[in-house]
């Protein structure tokens, strides 16, 4: 059996293959583990993660042809996971994957159709935070899509707020908090303050009351 | 801890949601192996059933290769699927066992 790693580069070369994997964007907690090719420091290292592989898919979409990603990885093992009202994830041992899109306007409760990838995608709101402001990243053979390390943070701290359990909340806020301070480290802070500043006032005390709960007041100080 | 221990629950939950879904799997599938028999240089199957501790042969002729197909990608897919089941059957040992750890317990 394929390991974690290999599964998950696997599936990126499937969707490179495609011509999906350039449209879209790995986001969550594997973010972390690919921005190691971005800081090429060696102390870096990535922490915890879970199984979950998110994609963040733009919309209005812009595949060049239709494909069926859960047929695309069956023979990986992969199996359908319907949830209620009709989100699709693939789920692995090793990794499960889901495919996400930015809420608009109002929201909408039911899961957005993707038809051209044969998948439903979950709305999820200030993701169009993160597609505004991506890298790419050589990784292998791979030509990645990710978030810039400053919105990953910056994103990551507004919605630990929104989290209802508290260890998803210190997860989040200890990942983005981690990530913000290696970019410091690196003499990025300028970017930080760019993306921070322009945000609207709601976001930005999201970010402040989640940093006011870390001790180290390092980013706060940059930010204010 | 407590997040180390948030992460090790929702891989508890996944795990059994998966075991769930990889056992309707695999009785979805279609059943049975096929076996071929060359009688008079014609080709003729039978489909081997395990049935408790027996194993009936049902006799399904000559057979289009579409069909042959679809029997021998549901075997492999059945092998694929029970190597998945008993490495998720592994991981839900192994988290049960990490979360029920005095360690963790004390300080959650």
């Amino acid at each position: 059996m394929k390991n974690q790693y290999d599964l998950c580069l696997e599936v990126l070369s499937r969707l490179q293959k495609a011509a999906v994997l350039e449209q879209i964007l790995v986001i969550g907690s594997w973010c972390i583990y690919f921005y190691r090719n971005y800081f090429r420091d060696s102390t870096y290292s990535s922490s915890i993660r879970t199984r979950d592989i998110d994609f963040l898919v733009p919309i209005p979409t812009k595949f060049k042809k239709k494909i069926n990603i859960p047929e695309m990885l069956r023979d990986l093992g992969f199996i359908e996971d319907f949830h209620r009202k009709g989100l699709i994830r693939l789920n692995h041992p090793e990794l499960i994957i889901e495919f996400l899109v930015p809420e608009k306007g109002r929201g909408r409760d039911t899961p957005y159709p993707l038809p051209e990838l044969g998948i439903n995608a979950q709305a999820l709101r200030f993701l169009d935070f993160l597609i505004d402001n991506t890298i790419k990243l050589k990784f292998d053979n791979l030509k990645l899509n990710l978030p810039h390390p400053a919105a990953f943070g910056l994103h990551k701290l507004i919605i630990s707020s929104r989290r209802i359990k508290e260890e998803k909340r210190i997860k989040e806020r200890q990942e983005a908090i981690r990530i913000l301070k290696i970019l410091i480290k690196k003499g990025e802070e300028e970017k930080i303050i760019r993306l921070f500043e322009p945000m609207p006032r709601r976001w930005r005390t999201k970010v402040i009351n989640a940093l006011e709960k870390d001790e180290d007041k390092k980013i706060i100080d940059i930010l204010i | 801890m407590k997040v180390i221990k948030g992460v090790l629950e929702e891989e508890l939950q996944n795990s059994l949601r998966m075991k769930k879904q990889y056992e309707s799997a695999i009785k979805e599938l279609p059943k049975g192996s096929l076996v071929e028999k060359k009688i008079r240089g014609h080709k003729y199957y039978y489909l081997a059933i395990r049935e408790k501790n027996k194993v009936k042969f049902v006799y399904k002729g000559k057979m289009p290769e579409e069909e042959q197909k679809k029997y021998l990608e549901a075997k492999l897919m059945r092998a694929k699927y029970r190597k998945l089941l008993s490495q998720i059957n592994k991981q839900i040992a192994f988290l049960k066992k990490a979360l029920n750890e005095k360690s963790i317990r004390s300080l959650s």
